[in-house]
Formats: C-alpha cells, sequence, structure tokens
C-alpha cells in the first residue's frame, strides 16, 4: 500500500498562533505571527519506514507549521509517528529503514526532503537543534562535555556562557566532565547547551523529560521556556503526557495513527477538546484528581489489522462517538470557528464536547479519598503484633563504596536508617526522586541488594516487577517458557501448569497466542503485562513494584495499573509500589512513604500525604506533577482558560 | 589516570615476579642434571660435582630463587648449556629477528583487521560465504598455513623465498628492514621485504580474523548508538561522526582483543620460526629444548611471558584513555 494514498487537501493549513486570543497567555513572549513566515513548516507529509522487511506507513498527511518564537507541543500515544515527524524534519530519519517520503518539509529556509547532504549539515549545524529523550545514551561517553559542546563551533566561551544559561552549577570547571559524571537531569542541561549552539531559530525537544523524575522534569520544562524568551528559538516539543505539554507550549499537536487529529491553541485544546481521542487522552490522564476507587480510566485496546484501521479514520476502532462513515473516509481537517482549532473529525465539536464532560473529573484535589482495597485492617496506630507485618525494615543503611585504584573514592548512603512496617495485604507507595533511594530500598526488601546495616524481615514470597519489562525478560525464551519456568521451581504438575498460565494471560488481557511468542516482538505494554503475568503466575504474598509504568503511555500505564490492583485484589497481595509520581503513589497505595537522600522523611495515609503533606520535600513532589489547569511555567491565565475547572 | 596507570604497572610487576617463580619451580622439578649437561655426559664425576658447585645447585632453593631473581633483575639468566654462552647474550642475538617478524606480523593484522571488519559491515551478496572462508581461515593453524604458502609461492609460482630472513642478516640493529631503510639500500630493504612475507602472512591471519570480528561488531553496535544520533543533529560531516564518535566508542574489545592476540603471536612465533627457519628466539628455543637447556628455556619463557604481561598492561592503559568510565 502506497504511504501516499490519503493525503488532505493542501488547503487544510493550520493556522499561526493568534497573538491577541483571549485563550492565550504569557502574550509578552507571543510570536508576531504576521511579521515572518514559519521557522519550519511540514505539508502533506507522508512518511513510509520498512522495519524487518515489512513496509509500513508511519505518517500519512501531516501538515504542521511553526511560528518564530513558538512552543508547539506535539502530543501522541508511542507508534503515532511523532519522533518519525521530529526525525523528518531534522532530515535525520535512518537509512536503514529505507523511509519512502512524499510532501514537504522546510526548516529555516532549507527544504529538508530535497537538499544536498551538505545543506542539510549546514541548517542543522547553525539553524536546528536538538535535545534527545535518553540523556544517559545521547552523550558520547568518551568525550569530555566540553568538547561536545564546542565541536560545531569551536567557540569554549560560548559553551561556558550557553552551560551558565542551562543553569548548570560552575560551568566553567563542567566544560571537563565527562557524561557519567553527571546526573541525569544535569546531562540534560547539557543537551540543551549542545542544542543551543549558534543560536539555533528551531529547538526540536523529543521527549526531553521522559526519562527525568518529576522534580527534574519540572525544572527542566521550566528552563525550556526560559530559553525561549532568551534566545527566541521555536520549539518542537514531543511528548506523550498532555499535562507536560500543557506546561509550555503555546499550540498543540494531537497525532494519531501519522495524522494531525486536532491541532490548536493548547488552553482551547486541554479545556474544550474537539476530537473524541483528545477527550480519551486527557480522560485516561491520571492526576491527583482521578478518583481513587473503582478501575482507572482507560482508552479501549486496539486489537483491529492496521490495513483495516487506516481505511477510514485511523480512530474508529477505538471510539466511543463513531459512525458509520468513519470506517470508510477518512475525515479531513476543518477549522472550529473562532478557536483556532483544526480537527479531523466527522462528528459534531459539541458532541465531543459531551463525552469529554462525562469522562474528565474536575481538577484540583478531589475528595475522592478512602482505602483501595477491603483486605486490610484500617491503617495507623503502632504496637500491631508482629505477625500481622509482611514486611518489617529495621534500622536499614546501605552504604556503596565507588573504588578506584587502591583506596575507595568516595562512598553513597543510599538508605539511612530506614525503619518501615508494611501490613499483610496493604498496599504501600514509595515515592522519592531518582537517587532518594526508593527503588535500592525496594531492592533491599527483595533480597537483591544486601543492606550494610538493619534487619529486614519479609514473610512469605516476594516477586518483582521492574520498570523495563524490556530487559527483564529474557530475550530468547518464549512467553510460555518463563512463564513455565516459574511454575516449575514452584513445583506445579505439567497439566495444572498449562491451565495457569492461560488463566493468567486471560486475567492480563493477553491472548493465549503471546505463549509462542518472545519478549523483542511484543509491544512495551504486552512486555509489562507479561512481566506482572510471571510475577504472579505462582501468587506471591508480596509484590514489589518498580516503576513498573513509567516507559508507557498514560492509557497503557493506567491499564497495568488496573491489573495490579486487580491482582492484588483477588490474590490478597501485599503491595509494595515505587514511583517518582505523586499522582500514581495516590493511586497505587493505602499509604504512601516518602523518602529523600536515603532517608525516610515522612509516611502516612496516601490521602493526608496528598493533601496535606508535612514536609518541604513531599511539597516539592507535590508541587512538580505537571497538571493540566495549572500552567506553572506561564504566568496567570486569563478566566477564559479554565472553565473546566470552575465545574 | 596517573594511579590507574601507577597501578597497573605494579599489578603487571608482581605479575612477572609470580612468572619467574614460576619458570624456577619448573627448572627444579625438570628431570635431568643440569650440571651434567653441562660438562658433558663423559665427564667425571668430580668435574660435575665443580660444575655443580659453580652452577650453584648444592646450595638450599630458596636461597637459588632469590639469587635466579637477583641476577635475572640485573640481566643475568645464566649460560646457556649448549652454548656455553650466557642466555641474555642469546637472547640479545636472536630476539630482534623474531621482533621484527611479529611486528610486522602484528601491524599486517591490524590492517587486515580493518579490512575483514569493514568488509564484513558491508551487506552483499555471498557476505555469509565470505564470512565462513574468513572463519575457516582463522581457525587453520599458523604451521599449516606457512607450509601451504610456502608450496603456493614457493614451490610453484617461484615469487617468494622458500626461508630464512635473506642474504644479509648481520645489520647492526638486527632489524633487517630498520637498517636498510636507514642506509638507503632498496635492495637489502626489498629482499627482507620478501623473506617476511610467508612468515608475516602465517602468522597474521589468524589474529587477522579474529580482531576483524570484534571491530566490526562493535562497529556496528557503535553505529546504531543514541549519542552518534546526536553527532549527527550537529550537523558535522560524516567523517567526524566517525572519527570522533564511532570509532573511539567501538575500540574497547578490540584493543583487548589486539592485546591478547599479540601475546599469543609471541607464542605461535615458535612455530612458524621453525617452519621458516627464521633465525629468532623460537628457532633458539626448538634447538634448545631437546638439549635440556634449562637456562635457555627459562630464558625464552621469561622472555616471551614478559612481553605478554606488558602488552596487556599497556593495553590496558590504552583502553583507560579511550574510555575514561574505566578508571572511575
Amino acid at each position: 500500500m502506497s504511504a501516499h494514498d490519503l493525503p488532505t487537501p493542501g488547503t487544510a493549513r493550520a493556522p499561526g498562533p493568534e497573538p491577541g486570543a483571549a485563550s492565550r497567555s504569557g502574550s509578552a513572549t507571543a510570536p508576531a505571527a504576521g511579521t515572518a513566515g514559519p521557522v519550519a513548516s511540514v505539508r502533506g507529509l507522508s512518511v513510509s519506514l520498512q522495519r524487518q522487511g515489512v513496509r509500513s506507513p508511519v505518517l500519512r498527511g501531516v501538515d504542521l507549521d511553526i511560528a518564530p518564537g513558538e512552543i508547539v507541543g506535539l502530543v501522541g500515544e508511542s507508534g503515532s509517528g511523532k519522533s518519525v515527524l521530529a526525525m523528518t524534519m531534522l532530515g535525520l530519519l535512518p537509512r536503514s529503514a529505507r523511509p519512502v517520503i512524499t510532501g514537504s518539509v522546510h526548516a529555516a529556509g532549507t527544504d529538508m526532503l530535497h537538499g544536498t547532504p551538505a545543506q542539510l549539515r549546514a541548517v542543522r549545524r547553525s539553524r536546528l537543534g536538538v535535545i534527545f529523550q535518553d540523556p544517559m545514551t545521547s552523550l558520547n561517553p568518551t568525550m569530555r562535555i566540553g568538547r561536545q559542546i564546542t565541536e560545531v563551533t569551536g567557540d569554549s566561551g560560548e559553551a561556558v556562557t550557553l552551560l551558565g544559561a542551562v543553569r548548570v552549577p560552575e560551568p566553567a570547571r563542567r566544560m571537563r566532565a565527562f557524561p557519567h559524571e553527571l546526573s541525569g537531569g544535569l546531562r540534560q542541561r547539557v543537551m540543551a547547551a549542545i542544542a543551543l549552539t549558534g543560536r539555533p531559530r528551531l529547538i526540536v525537544a523529543d521527549e526531553p523529560t521522559t526519562a527525568l523524575d518529576v522534580t527534574v522534569q519540572a525544572q527542566l520544562l521550566a528552563l525550556l521556556a526560559d530559553l525561549r524568551r532568551e534566545f527566541g528559538c521555536s520549539v518542537l516539543f514531543i511528548t506523550h503526557d498532555l499535562a507536560v505539554a500543557a506546561q509550555i507550549t503555546d499550540r498543540i499537536a494531537v497525532l494519531y495513527q501519522g495524522r494531525v487529529a486536532e491541532i490548536g491553541p493548547s488552553a482551547q485544546l486541554l479545556h474544550h477538546p474537539t476530537h473524541p481521542y483528545t477527550a480519551g487522552l486527557l480522560g485516561s490522564r491520571l492526576s491527583l484528581s482521578t478518583p481513587r476507587t473503582g478501575a482507572l480510566p482507560t482508552l479501549p485496546a486496539d486489537g483491529v489489522p492496521v490495513a483495516e484501521r487506516l481505511r477510514g479514520c485511523a480512530y474508529h476502532t477505538r471510539c466511543p462517538l463513531v459512525l458509520d462513515r468513519c470506517a470508510s473516509q477518512q475525515p479531513p481537517a476543518t477549522p472550529v470557528e473562532g478557536t483556532g482549532v483544526l480537527r479531523a473529525c466527522w462528528r459534531d465539536s459539541t458532541a465531543v464536547r459531551d463525552i469529554h464532560r462525562a469522562v474528565v473529573p474536575a481538577e484540583g484535589l478531589a475528595a475522592h479519598a478512602g482505602p483501595l482495597g477491603a483486605v486490610h485492617p484500617s491503617p495507623g496506630g503502632s504496637g500491631k503484633p508482629a505477625a500481622d507485618l509482611a514486611v518489617e525494615v529495621r534500622a536499614l543503611g546501605c552504604r556503596f563504596h565507588s573504588r578506584s585504584g587502591f583506596e575507595p573514592r568516595h562512598t553513597v548512603d543510599a538508605l539511612q536508617g530506614v525503619d518501615l512496617d508494611v501490613r499483610a495485604g496493604e498496599a504501600l507507595s514509595i515515592v522519592g526522586e531518582s537517587g532518594s533511594g526508593k527503588s535500592t530500598l525496594l531492592r533491599v526488601i527483595a533480597g537483591l541488594t544486601r543492606p550494610t546495616a538493619g534487619t529486614v524481615v519479609l514473610r512469605g514470597t516476594a516477586q518483582m516487577v521492574f520498570q523495563d519489562a524490556g530487559s527483564s525478560l529474557t530475550p530468547w525464551l518464549t512467553v510460555g517458557a518463563l512463564l513455565r519456568e516459574r511454575l516449575r521451581a514452584a513445583k506445579v504438575p505439567p497439566a495444572e501448569a498449562a491451565r495457569r498460565t492461560e488463566e493468567v494471560l486471560a486475567a492480563m488481557g493477553l491472548p493465549a497466542s503471546v505463549l509462542k511468542v518472545r519478549p523483542g516482538e511484543l509491544s512495551g505494554g504486552q512486555r509489562q503485562r507479561v512481566a506482572l503475568a510471571r510475577a504472579v503466575v505462582v501468587p506471591p504474598t508480596v509484590l514489589l513494584c518498580d516503576e513498573p509504568t513509567s516507559a508507557l503511555d498514560a492509557s497503557l500505564a493506567a491499564s497495568v495499573l488496573n491489573l495490579i490492583r486487580e491482582m492484588r485484589r483477588e490474590l490478597a497481595m501485599t503491595v509494595v509500589f515505587v514511583t517518582h509520581d505523586l499522582a500514581v503513589a495516590r493511586l497505587m497505595g493505602d499509604r504512601i512513604a516518602v523518602m529523600a537522600q536515603g532517608r525516610l522523611v515522612e509516611q502516612g495515609d496516601a490521602h493526608d500525604i496528598v493533601t496535606a503533606p508535612a514536609d518541604p520535600r513531599t511539597r516539592a513532589l507535590l508541587d512538580a506533577v505537571p497538571r493540566i489547569d495549572v500552567p506553572a511555567a506561564r504566568p496567570a491565565t486569563g478566566p477564559a482558560d479554565r472553565p473546566e475547572a470552575a465545574r | 589516570m596517573i594511579r590507574f596507570v601507577l597501578w597497573r604497572t605494579g599489578a603487571a610487576a608482581v605479575l612477572l615476579v609470580v612468572l619467574s617463580a614460576l619458570v624456577f619451580v619448573l627448572q627444579q622439578i625438570s628431570p635431568g642434571d643440569p650440571a651434567r649437561a653441562y660438562v658433558g655426559g663423559n665427564a667425571s664425576p668430580a668435574a660435575v660435582a665443580a660444575a655443580h658447585h659453580r652452577l650453584g645447585l648444592d646450595r638450599p632453593w630458596p636461597q637459588r630463587y632469590v639469587r635466579y631473581l637477583w641476577h635475572a633483575l640485573h640481566g643475568d639468566l645464566g649460560i646457556s648449556l649448549r652454548t656455553h654462552r650466557p642466555v641474555t647474550t642469546d637472547l640479545g642475538q636472536f630476539l630482534p629477528a623474531t621482533a621484527e617478524l611479529v611486528l610486522f606480523s602484528f601491524v599486517l593484522a591490524l590492517l587486515l583487521a580493518l579490512l575483514f571488519a569493514l568488509s564484513g559491515a558491508l551487506r552483499w551478496p555471498g557476505t555469509g560465504l565470505y564470512r565462513g572462508v574468513l572463519l575457516l581461515a582463522g581457525t587453520a593453524p599458523a604451521f599449516l598455513l606457512g607450509l601451504g604458502g610456502i608450496v603456493l609461492f614457493y614451490g610453484h609460482l617461484h615469487w617468494l623465498p622458500e626461508a630464512g630472513r635473506g642474504v644479509d642478516t648481520s645489520s647492526p640493529t638486527g632489524f633487517v628492514l630498520l637498517d636498510s631503510l636507514l642506509h638507503g639500500d632498496t635492495g637489502a630493504f626489498t629482499d627482507g621485504l620478501r623473506h617476511l612475507l610467508l612468515p608475516g602472512l602465517a602468522l597474521a591471519v589468524a589474529p587477522a580474523i579474529s580482531i576483524g570480528r570484534i571491530l566490526r561488531a562493535g562497529l556496528e553496535r557503535t553505529f546504531g548508538a543514541d549519542y552518534v544520533r546526536t553527532a549527527r543533529s550537529k550537523g558535522i560531516r560524516e567523517v567526524q561522526v566517525l572519527w570522533r564518535h564511532v570509532v573511539r566508542n567501538s575500540l574497547d574489545a578490540t584493543l583487548s582483543m589486539a592485546g591478547l592476540q599479540l601475546g599469543f603471536m609471541f607464542a605461535g612465533v615458535v612455530i612458524v620460526e621453525n617452519v621458516f627457519t627464521w633465525p629468532g628466539i623460537g628457532y633458539y628455543l626448538a634447538q634448545s629444548i631437546p638439549q635440556s637447556d634449562f637456562p635457555a628455556i627459562a630464558g625464552v619463557t621469561l622472555l616471551l611471558g614478559g612481553v605478554y604481561i606488558v602488552v596487556n598492561a599497556v593495553v590496558d592503559v590504552l583502553q583507560a584513555v579511550a574510555d575514561p568510565r574505566l578508571t572511575v
């Protein structure tokens, strides 16, 4: 199938931002849309890529303009084509994927599709900057960061200035540091400094905060907004989280299956979505006000073959408002009167507004308090008999040495004097920034790391679910073999084992055909379900989860969290859930324990911690949770900005 | 970094002492009386006893070891029982030929490895067959390659000489290529090169294939790395991307492999030298073994072992230079 059979009409042009519109704010930074042409413009872009011998359309007719000084958010689930769009705009699509491209892409005055390699290099060198997702792997490990920044310009004075501009402390000294000597947040700042060399007109930021914890994410978002103000550059900000986009973007484009579902001013789009997919994304976002009881809202899963899905509107197989024509005819992009929004949907925009209202609860701290499960006794009170406790941690310390040659260079106290009880059947969330020791604590409880002080008592059996399901599953074993391995270790007879594997897969919402498949062939969400299936196929007494959903899209994350909650109810497990996101912690734990710098700084009932935090570090974590109704990086919002919150 | 170098040097020194102890023990437990071998089969018991005393064999073994170590440190590895000359003098005479062969062969191996790595990374029909042939050649023992080379290039084609180093081997430094170059003697240079080519190739093929495979794997892995994409996003030229970002990050395993192979080549040279009657250490060793010339055997072992240890220490330091994370 050709990737070009469904082009959008050339007239469907995304409007530039409207500085005067009531829905926009922070007009001091507003781009003067009328005075200059767009920094980047994408017209009717279709891209198909070849993966493992199969060619599939990734972008199917995308139009996008970025005005000077504008921050445009590109939002969508993984697989929606947002990174491919970014790489196409930079002329960086890997040749090994055999891209077939139609349409046009201009960035900073250069034709990125037909320019010579030298022209593309020149524009990347001086006019475009990029910030990639993973600061751990995106910097050359064997090159000093100073050299990586000055590689293009050779100007070390500029490099020091830029490091200062991205708020790297002691910039002159850091020039000689290697990437491994810096934290993740600092490395991402270095990436930003590299992107800023040569004063680019456009910075493409491809999920720049996804690998960072909430606190560092908030800092980086504020930094990007500042840089736009100081340097006047435009930003294409790619993210899968609408709330993150809400923090800094002027406009948002929602991408679904390689097409723009909806594009418009951020506030307008977030509060009055006109596409069912946008409404669905907003509804499945986990926030501090998501009801704690009942299942978490998710988008329906998509089990329909790609070819059928792409015949009409790509969303028709998941859409709650689907019409007959949606399955056969692709909706064109049409403007919504008086809003600056372009949408591609056959339904009337008011219909979408109705489902949005039905799904999305009012933002702000809702009163959905109350415990999650019914298995455990009410929280609070000390002096419980020890037999009641599933996990008992006393005066736990864990010290790491980093050695060099003869003597230890320095020691890190990952845990210091931690006391923690988890009652049988209880769900406890442990929250903290990266480096706070929360994962170490979990590993010590699981017996994977040996503590240097104190004791841990774990009554019963424990199983662990890791953050990166991709690397925690043995790549050469089939899913069936992975599950049978656990059952064999528990001496379950083969006939019984076959029944159990089928049951557990059904419980995870996975088809039985998955049994014969290896982890590499599964999607991220499916892999995390398999990891969970492996953990509970022989039901443990205690389930230990280490950020199992932080690498997943919002909707997928919600469905995995739902599974964990269901499993807990059905198997009466104790759950210890580590996360950096207080919104998730609140949903997964009866109680929350907050960690900072290896110590337990606060613990208590989940609702109390979130509504009335006692410790400043808890408050900092709470403030860092991105919220749609509070655009932190922007000044005061107009009344038109939040009618939804007033409801 | 400096501390790492010091630490690695210290470790190498300890290894050398351990090696010398091993060599000494081997000497002690080997059958045969060195004193008798020294004076000859027909000597009187008194002469044997005198030789015993002269060689220090009548003292207790710890004392003998300390003496051995002390002398070795001062460049005295004893007297060869066969040539009746100091082993150090013998080694000094035979070492340059071996060093020339191994170094020539190592450079050849590195060049071939680069060629194999780059050609193996390309995708063209028949890549599988090509790799198979290379793998087969890599597993062939050096003496087989040497003999095959002699049969083909000397026996049938008459392109290359059969054996030896050439006409004039009495060059001042012992390095024929170096001397002829310094004297501008192109005739001697070509002759030396022609003699080096077959033994050099025989010795180089297997290491080249091992190093090439590792290098290819390293390059392929690094090409897909995120920081290579970052480098491309900066708009620098592909040559710079390759040189600054890809090559250096592909070197770690390749350096280890090259170091290991250089060590193995010093061991493999013993056989190749005998196939080509190359007047080097290996040839000397092969003549010393049938005569139970223990000081000579021990000297060669110590020398080759020492080279092996030093080479690996240097490789470790080079790796640390290439990848700063290793010294942390």
